[in-house]
């Protein structure tokens, strides 16, 4: 039998529940009563939730492809702004994006890579004065740590 | 009290009072439309400049600036199914599916409406409510609360499930939501519940990254795997009358408006419950008021209804904030917990003070309220056709935009990495979520109440033992939860009936 990736979800929420009810237990009473509280409905429930997926037939899945390049253009994203700090790595994510993902023209994509930097740095630097990481190399290159 | 009131608007109409005010609204307005950034967050970072203002000066402008940014907070989620504000969530639910299908003209026009209309039920529950309300107040403790809490979860859960299995899934994530936000260090004893070794897990979750996570995340995914414009290839319609349908809509359904506006001022006035709970509530609500199952089923799939009750609530509950604030200087929310620092700068004491000596600049506030939301929403309308425009912008350019929006909102909660990270993760619990059919709302709540509900339910503990679930406003509480899980049940048998 071929278990669907729906079932898969809710077993993963019950496992969850399960780990956190059991973590609860060895904690004193004041700090477990409320993860008791509420963890072991979710359990009860996201059994119940298993045992409905396993007897409906898998629905026809829609494809993961497209949602994994996404999210795997987050996680460079994440990695830039880490290496580089957010100045940097917004307008870069911009353009790499534009270009090699949405296949744009490169002055298009120039374009719009300034006008995010440019909209970012007023708006964040200038006037709200946030104060953003410079990010690892910069770290590396002044040979500090943060 | 006619004179207060009056003088109350004279100190607002001051051209430096007002212009500080309309430069706290301009500041509301763009904050508002950009996700994560929230109210509060700007408040505080707008509380250094107040110093060296008078406290009708200062309370002009961040008054201003907040009640703003709610209004505009709900044209980023209609829009871009990306919430402008914590507080502005419930509005994607049905305001991004009208975008969707090339109606986003008409959602806003019903958003910015309602706002002014709640608004100014709100500024008028604050003024009247004032004087009378410290009795009610207190007559709710922490029982009561915790069965407020409860009985959100279970309204949000049973009144937006569109059916009787879906509604198992919303009361899991109603949990899950609660089970989350005990993550971090207990408050009464110190132990720390699942920090898995981070640091970070040490104050909680925080509530940007991972609502910017659940809801914008999917959409922006949504967008990528269906490569058109937001609004597909219904192209939105320009022009004014999509705008003035809304408006219109607002009037149509204005008891419902009104309803909504009162949940809000009502949900405001209770301490620490304020945030994002009263636009829930008002969702809920909303729903609630459908007349039969088919009525219901077109909410969340771009229902005006969806759209009018949290755009009045969120308005409507800023008023209602205010009261506790002002009379017991006990704040309603995170950024009412803000502008209370506001009053200690200026040398205010909330309480009784405000309600004698310093009434004039009480409804000073009032004023304020109702000024800045009918300015703000005639500077919306005049912009709104061209803001529509933008969901008939193809979606490869869109992408890069929305998601740097989502990440740099998160990064603004804690400045960590981690922060990007959680939205990250939730980004995908939330993908997950709506691809098997889990809906969203429950969970998010449960969130938001979690740390309340649970210092509630403690106190009841710790005050009562285990005999707090029997007084009598405890039951009639539990009652009403109870009536609301099994309604949906009765419904559908009634139907098979038929």
């Amino acid at each position: 039998m071929r278990i669907s990736a729906a079932a898969l979800f809710s077993l993963a929420l019950a496992a969850l529940a399960a780990f956190a009810v059991y973590k609860a237990l060895s904690w004193p009473p004041k700090a477990a009563l409320f993860p008791l509280v509420m963890g072991i409905p979710l359990l009860v429930l996201a059994v119940a939730q298993v045992l409905v997926d396993l007897r409906e037939p898998a629905a026809a899945g829609e494809g993961w492809r497209r949602p994994l390049v996404v999210f795997a253009w987050m996680a460079v994203f994440i990695v830039l702004v880490l290496l580089a700090g957010f100045p940097v790595a917004v307008p870069l994510f911009v353009f790499a994006y534009l270009l090699l993902e949405s296949a744009e023209r490169w002055g298009l994509a120039l374009a719009l890579a300034a006008a995010a930097w440019a909209f970012f740095h007023l708006l964040f630097e200038r006037l709200l004065h946030f104060p953003f990481d410079a990010g690892l190399i910069r770290d590396w290159l002044t040979g500090g740590g943060s | 009290m006619v004179d207060a009131l009056i003088q109350g608007l004279a100190l607002v109409l001051q051209w430096n009072a007002f212009s500080l005010m309309l430069v706290g609204m301009a500041l509301g307005f763009m904050v508002g439309m950009l996700p994560g950034i929230g109210g509060a967050a700007t408040l505080a970072l707008m509380l250094p400049f107040v110093f060296k203002m008078s406290p009708v000066e200062a309370f002009a402008f961040l008054l201003g600036m907040h009640s703003v940014a709610a209004t505009t907070g709900d044209i980023t989620s209609i829009l871009f199914g990306v919430p402008g504000e914590g507080l502005s969530a419930a509005t994607v639910v049905d305001g991004h599916p009208m975008a969707k299908q090339g109606e986003a003209a008409r959602a806003l026009g019903a958003a910015l409406m309602s706002s002014l209309v709640g608004a100014i039920i709100g500024a008028i529950a604050l003024a009247i409510s004032i004087p009378i309300v410290r009795p009610l107040v207190l007559t709710f403790g922490s029982p009561e609360l915790f069965m407020v809490t409860l009985m959100g979860i279970a309204c949000i859960t049973s009144l937006s499930g569109l059916d009787t299995k879906t509604q198992m899934k919303g009361f899991a994530m109603g949990f899950f939501g609660l089970l989350l936000a005990t993550i971090g260090q207990e408050r009464q004893s110190g132990i720390l519940r699942f920090d898995f070794g981070f640091t970070y897990l040490w104050e909680g979750l925080d509530l940007i990254p991972v609502l910017v996570g659940i809801f914008a995340i999917p959409e922006i995914i949504d967008l990528a795997v269906r490569r058109t414009a937001i609004a597909g290839d219904k192209p939105p319609k320009l022009l004014f009358a999509g705008v003035w349908q809304g408006i219109v809509d607002t009037f149509r359904h204005f008891w419902l408006v009104l309803r909504c506006s009162l949940v809000g001022v009502f949900v405001g006035i209770l301490p620490g419950a304020g945030g994002g709970v009263a636009q829930w509530m008002a969702y809920a609500h909303a729903v609630q008021s459908a007349k039969n199952a088919a009525d219901r089923s077109r909410f969340g799939s771009g229902d005006v209804r969806g759209v009018l009750g949290p755009g009045a609530a969120n308005n409507s509950k800023e008023g209602g904030d205010l009261i506790p604030t002002i009379a017991f200087g006990v704040p309603g929310s995170g950024a009412m917990a803000i502008l209370l620092g506001a009053f200690l700068i200026m040398g205010l004491h909330p309480g009784p003070d405000m309600l004698t000596k310093h009434l004039a600049v009480t409804y000073s506030m009032v004023w304020t309220l109702v000024l800045a939301n009918i300015i703000a929403v005639l500077a919306c309308l005049a912009l709104l056709p061209y803001l529509a425009l933008v969901t008939g912008i193809r979606g490869g350019l869109m992408i890069p935009f929305l998601l740097l929006l989502v990440f740099v909102g998160s990064y603004t909660a804690n400045r960590q990495i981690a922060d990007l990270l959680v939205t990250l993760g939730f980004g995908a619990v939330g993908f997950l979520m709506v691809r098997f059919g889990w809906p969203r709302a429950p969970l998010v709540l449960g969130f938001v109440l979690g740390k309340l509900a649970e210092t509630y339910l403690f106190i009841s503990v710790a005050r009562y033992g285990y005999s707090w679930v029997t007084q009598p406003l405890v039951l009639v509480l539990m009652v009403i939860t109870a009536l609301v899980i099994v309604f949906p049940y009765i419904q559908e048998r009634r139907r098979r009936a038929h």
